[in-house]
């Protein structure tokens, strides 16, 4: 039994990713990257660039940053040092290539499209109906770089084809589908789910296994998952939190535990 | 003599009429939004996202919505009336997202037949809402989308204070898209924890971050159950009791009745509201 929760391993995989003087932007509703920002900041980064709710922040100096008590805990944007809403929400997207973004999804696709849309067939009469795309079509055009969160690992979230797409990933595949269509920020670079790692692997963009988490096996991805992988060979497995990243999770970020329910 | 600008939150809603296409700022000003439920006002398109547009689906005051968000609360993915109402076909959803409803706002805030935006390019967006045209830009030859006016009749905002005459001031920043929607729209509502002199605002004009709105409405505690920056914190206790019924909807339809008449139809006015919350549940949501 591990001493950790799927959740803490995909905040410490997130936080590694984070490079020290990037912007870094997070929505709502995926905790883990809630998490892995503050991780990424206080560990190793401390001229990242956090934003939440237009709000721009650095926070190094403190000893903690707390995730939010409920989503759109507007709280979170008191340590603000500038404010974007009082002027304009998509200013300076020329910069934007600095900034990475996470995503969530109702339907991923194996070129990592994403639908926050709905689910059915027929737009007027969705069978479900979802929550729309907030901003990510715009952060996902724009930015240099995002990962997709998913909080389950399931084959009707991950699927041969999204039923709508809301933030456009690699199209149909191929190392110029992006360019092709004129969007300049630099796609989806992984998906972190609680069973595994996955990129984008060069020349087709097709989704591909990049490591599975500690006691889950490829065959068990496989099943779960609703399209053909990418498997290569030899997957290692994701590298387990250090007991130095599991006590800045959970002494100076997760204090109330809300990766461990 | 300057004429004020202070009307009661009963005269600003009846200015909204059915059919009438309204933007709701966040904080959602909800002493509005309450007496918009309690005028049964219908047939509106509601520029909105959370608890105030799902609240005003299910007072059935809303026949579209302009939506970029319909997320809920922590468990609440998508809001509960929302859902249902769109799912069934009873609610028209204008698909869209920030950056889109951004650029149809700024089209109509400077009289421009539509603005180019890029993000959306690639995604179904254009192809379920087909009022968003992709066309190729006369400069550079990109696709891009060309997103028409989005013009709200009335915008109805929650901020800090203002004075008699519409000069308002945000405490922390303005939210969310607020300045967008108050650019755009043909008429502006602000309500305000406070109303403040005038020589206050005229000591410091850069404070100001909306100049002439058309009527300001005094609501302390106005955007109760949300925040209201530097005055409250969210209640989310209430906020979790809504949703709680809400998601019940399909079940208890009656129960989500009752919640909206004790909440909405049966306080005449805001101060019968607050009274009705009580004066120390408000208390205990000192900003801190």
């Amino acid at each position: 039994m591990a001493d950790y929760t799927n959740l803490e391993l995909m905040a410490c995989v997130l936080a590694r990713e984070l490079k020290d003087g990037e912007i870094v932007r997070v929505g709502v509703a995926t905790p883990a990257a809630e998490a892995a920002v503050r991780m990424a900041h206080l560990g190793h980064g401390p001229n990242i660039e956090l934003v939440f709710f237009g709000g721009r922040m650095n926070v190094a100096h403190l000893d903690s940053i707390p995730m939010p008590a409920f989503p759109w805990d507007r709280r979170v944007v008191r340590w603000s040092e500038s404010y974007s809403d009082s002027g304009h929400r998509f200013d300076r997207l020329k910069d934007w290539n600095r900034h990475v973004f996470f995503i969530g999804g109702i339907q991923v696709d194996p070129f990592g499209n994403t639908n926050l849309i709905g689910i059915g067939k027929d737009f007027a009469r969705l069978r479900f109906r979802g929550p729309g795309s907030v901003g990510t079509p715009s952060l996902s055009t724009h930015v240099g770089r995002y990962y997709i969160v998913l909080n389950n690992h399931d084959p009707r979230v991950l699927v041969e084809r999204c039923d709508f797409v809301s933030a456009f990933g690699w199209g149909d595949g191929g190392d110029d589908a992006r360019r092709r269509i004129g969007l300049p920020g630099g796609g989806p670079r992984l998906c972190v789910t609680p069973m595994c790692v996955m990129d984008f692997a060069p020349g087709s963009r097709r989704m591909r296994l990049l490591s599975i988490h500690p006691g889950v096996s490829v065959a068990q991805v496989k099943e779960r998952t609703g399209f053909e992988l990418i498997v290569p060979e030899q997957v290692p497995t994701t590298t387990t939190p250090s007991a130095a990243e599991l006590e800045l999770l959970r002494n100076r970020v997760d204090r109330e535990g809300q990766l461990r329910r | 003599m300057r004429t004020e600008r202070i009307i009661s939150e009963d005269t600003a809603t009846s200015w909204i009429e059915d059919g009438m296409t309204i933007a709701i700022g966040a904080p959602a000003p909800m002493a509005m939004v309450r007496q918009i439920v309690r005028r049964g006002v219908r047939d509106l398109t509601v520029i909105d996202s959370g608890l105030s547009l799902d609240l005003l689906i299910a007072a059935g005051c809303v026949r579209k919505t302009v939506s970029y968000y319909a997320g809920g609360h922590l468990g609440v993915p998508v809001l509960p009336n929302f859902r249902r109402a769109a799912q069934s076909g009873e609610l028209a959803v204008w698909e869209c997202e920030e950056g889109i409803l951004c650029a149809g706002l700024q089209a109509a805030a400077q009289m421009l037949p539509f603005m180019p935006w890029r993000g959306g390019v690639g995604t179904s967006i254009p192809e379920v809402n087909p009022d968003l045209k992709l066309f190729k830009d006369p400069i550079a030859g990109e696709t891009l989308i060309a997103v028409p006016q989005i013009k709200p009749d009335v915008c109805l905002l929650h901020a800090a204070a203002a004075d008699a005459y519409g000069n308002v001031r945000h405490f922390g920043g303005p939210g969310w898209l607020d300045l967008f929607l108050y650019r755009a729209a043909d008429r502006v509502v602000v309500e305000v924890e406070q109303v403040i002199p005038n020589e206050e605002i005229r000591a410091n004009p850069w404070a100001t971050t909306i100049a002439g709105a058309d009527a300001i409405v005094r609501a302390p505690f106005g955007a109760h159950p949300f925040y209201s920056r530097g005055f409250y914190l969210q209640d989310v206790p209430f906020v979790s009791e809504y949703f709680e019924i809400a998601q019940n909807v399909e079940r208890d339809a009656a129960a989500m009745h009752r919640w909206v008449d004790r909440y909405c139809r049966e306080p005449a006015n805001h101060a019968a509201y607050l009274e009705r919350i009580g004066i120390a549940r408000l208390m205990a949501l000192n900003e801190f």
